[in-house]
């Protein structure tokens, strides 16, 4: 089988010019077809910037934007994944990522978890998205696209494996910090999320693809250090940290077969316990906030987690 | 005040021995801080719509590390080091600044800030245009004033250079207050800002900074003989250590005594901290209207249009 062939758009975005990101785009899409690539990921927020604060409501688009399937067009036959700030017909902002192919916007994730504690403050200026699907690439491949901080939940990369993802595909304006020597490479987070990109690759035999920002917003600087991990855990490819640039790699498909036949993790998963075991959770932490309202006086300690009556779980059904 | 079990020798170049303590935990890659603070320098610079940077160069570490950072940023021919220095100022401190200057081969200018300060206190038992009661005032008073005054020279500079001022002051004076509000601290952006001084030395050694100025004491200089140390009471390598486990590990003071950090030390520190958080932040504005700059106004300083032209 023919290699595909990603390329990853390692980029350093203008805060809020959206025009100026766009050229940007056109310029590094042209140098990936030139290149032989099949897919081009860019980063979180690629089209605006990452710490846009108040600038967000002033570059938000919606997926139906021209500007977009312009964009789209401009991939010609190669996919894209872009990301913008998306308003939605209601005008609540989110932080989206688009799939383009053929011409048009074919699938758009919103962001689901968005950080806000310690240097983040998203929830303040976006909303957050509520749909996790899978989508089917003209690629030959199921893609399962987040962003960023989506990462940081276990949930997402398990539901997205089982929704039929072969390639789970993070967009990242992940900002460099905790510079601690003690750190693989000097630098915390690009520890740390070594440390998730491969095992989500791992758990769940698929490829991963990572592609975040460099460069600098106010006081934030971005580290780069995109990847693919193959669907074994390995890292196919580490581009350099803080280098803008366009990185190719190339990757067998073949190997999600191959991995998952002779690892089959997805074959033994067991959804439907996961799911009835969060049933009961779900049901016990009401359970918790029906006792705080109803019977204050002993309090939430009175009665411990788990030995509420089970309302509406499978176990009692 | 710290442990001093705990305190290892860092190495501060591998080809030139151990010139300065540098406890284990406070290690950092140097090559990574260095990437990052470059990058940054860079980056304020464009985004901001100038190529040139500036800086107060006392002679010491700080100062003689933003020149090596903003000298590899944007080139030596771009970057003007002031030597501002007041007639009590070490000479020692000339000389290493201008050790700098050579190394780097940047632009130095030197203004003597002796006139403007004496104008306003007054010289040898004649007052100036701060009168008698000015005439009398204490050495604080006089250190509060030179470091505002290099802030004016600095700025003054900064035009006919066509740069931003480049801050100089690192996280462990910061943290404890030990900087003049609108003097040493005002700057357009800070590269060693979240660098502790233990940090400062790491990196300053890492991009080869002149050995003596990497040895000698930390000093103000605001008056002969005045070290950090021993006007503040504390060892860095000692400071760096408290205040990294009591801001950036967030441990409380039960666990900071029982990692072997005296009561009276831990209880110094805080409210040395907690005394200076005004000069760590943007002064706050009455609420009235709608919309209020810092409240809920909030755009990033570099948006777009912000750049000169």
């Amino acid at each position: 089988m023919k290699p595909l062939r990603i390329a990853l758009a390692q980029l350093a975005p203008r805060l809020g010019l959206l025009d100026d990101n766009l050229a940007r785009h056109r310029e590094l899409l042209a140098a990936a077809r030139i290149g032989g690539a099949n897919l081009v990921v860019f980063p979180e927020l690629g089209l605006t910037g990452y710490q846009l604060q108040d600038l967000a409501a002033e570059v938000a688009i919606p997926a139906d934007d021209p500007r977009l399937a312009g964009l789209a067009r401009d991939a010609g036959d190669m996919s894209a994944i872009v990301s913008f700030v998306e308003e939605a017909a209601d005008h609540r902002l989110f932080i989206s990522a688009a799939l383009l192919e053929d011409g048009a916007v074919r699938f758009v994730h919103r962001k689901l978890f968005l950080p806000t504690y310690g240097l983040f403050d998203e929830r303040r200026f976006f909303a957050a998205g509520d749909r996790l699907r899978t989508v089917e690439s003209r690629l030959g491949v199921r893609l399962g696209i987040a962003v960023c901080e989506d990462f940081w939940h276990l949930a997402v990369p398990e539901t997205l494996a089982l929704d039929g993802a072969q390639m789970l595909v993070n967009v990242s304006s992940s900002p460099g910090r905790d510079l601690a020597a003690v750190h693989e490479v000097g630098l915390g987070t690009a520890a740390s999320w070594r440390t998730l990109m491969r095992t989500y690759a791992q758990l769940t035999t698929s490829f991963v693809v990572f592609c975040n920002r460099v460069g600098t917003d106010e006081t934030i600087s971005f580290w780069g250090g995109s990847e693919v991990i193959a669907p074994s855990g390995e890292a196919l490819f580490t581009a350099p940290l803080f280098d803008e640039g366009l990185y190719f790699v190339d990757i067998e498909l073949g190997d999600v077969r191959r991995e998952r036949i002779g690892l089959p993790l997805l074959r033994d998963e067991r959804p439907e316990l996961h799911l009835r075991e969060l049933r009961r959770i779900l049901a016990e932490r009401t359970d918790m906030a029906i006792d705080q309202a109803s019977e204050a006086p002993d309090g939430p300690a009175a009665r411990p987690p788990g030995t509420g009556p089970a309302t509406d779980g499978p176990e009692t059904a | 005040m710290g442990p001093g079990a705990a305190s290892e020798l860092g190495d501060g170049g591998d080809r030139r021995g151990r010139l300065f303590e540098l406890p284990p935990e406070l290690a950092i890659d140097a090559d990574v801080a260095r990437r990052v603070m470059v990058g940054f320098i860079r980056n304020q610079l464009r985004q901001a719509g100038f190529s040139r940077g500036l800086l107060g160069l006392s002679g010491g570490i700080d100062s003689a590390l933003v020149a090596f950072l903003v000298a590899e940023a944007v080139g030596p021919e771009s970057l003007l080091c002031v030597l501002m220095p007041y007639r009590t100022s070490s000479p020692e401190s000339v000389d290493h600044a201008r050790l700098v200057i050579d190394r780097l081969g940047c632009a130095g200018d030197l203004v003597d800030i002796s006139p403007i300060v004496d104008g306003y206190f007054g010289r040898d038992g004649e007052a100036g245009a701060g009168g008698a009661e000015a005439h009398e005032a204490a050495s604080l008073r006089r250190g509060n004033f030179m470091a505002r005054t290099r802030m004016c020279v600095l700025y003054d500079r900064s035009v006919p250079w066509g740069g931003l001022v480049v801050g100089t002051g690192n996280k462990t004076e910061a943290l404890i207050g030990y900087s003049t509000l609108f003097g040493d601290s005002a700057c357009a952006f800070n590269p060693i800002g979240d660098l502790y001084k233990s940090q400062v030395r790491q990196v300053a050694a890492a991009m080869e900074v002149p050995e003596e100025i990497i040895r000698k004491a930390p000093s103000a200089d605001l008056w002969p003989g005045q070290t950090d140390e021993v006007e503040a009471g504390f060892s860095y390598p000692e400071l760096d250590r408290l205040l990294f486990w009591m801001i950036d590990k967030r441990r409380t003071d039960e666990e900071l005594l029982a990692m072997g950090f005296p009561e009276a030390e831990i209880a110094r520190v805080k409210r040395l901290v907690a005394v200076s958080e005004f000069k760590r932040q943007v002064p706050p504005v009455a609420k009235l209207g709608p919309r209020t700059t810092g409240v809920d106004y909030l755009y990033p300083r570099r948006r777009p249009g912000s750049a000169r032209p």
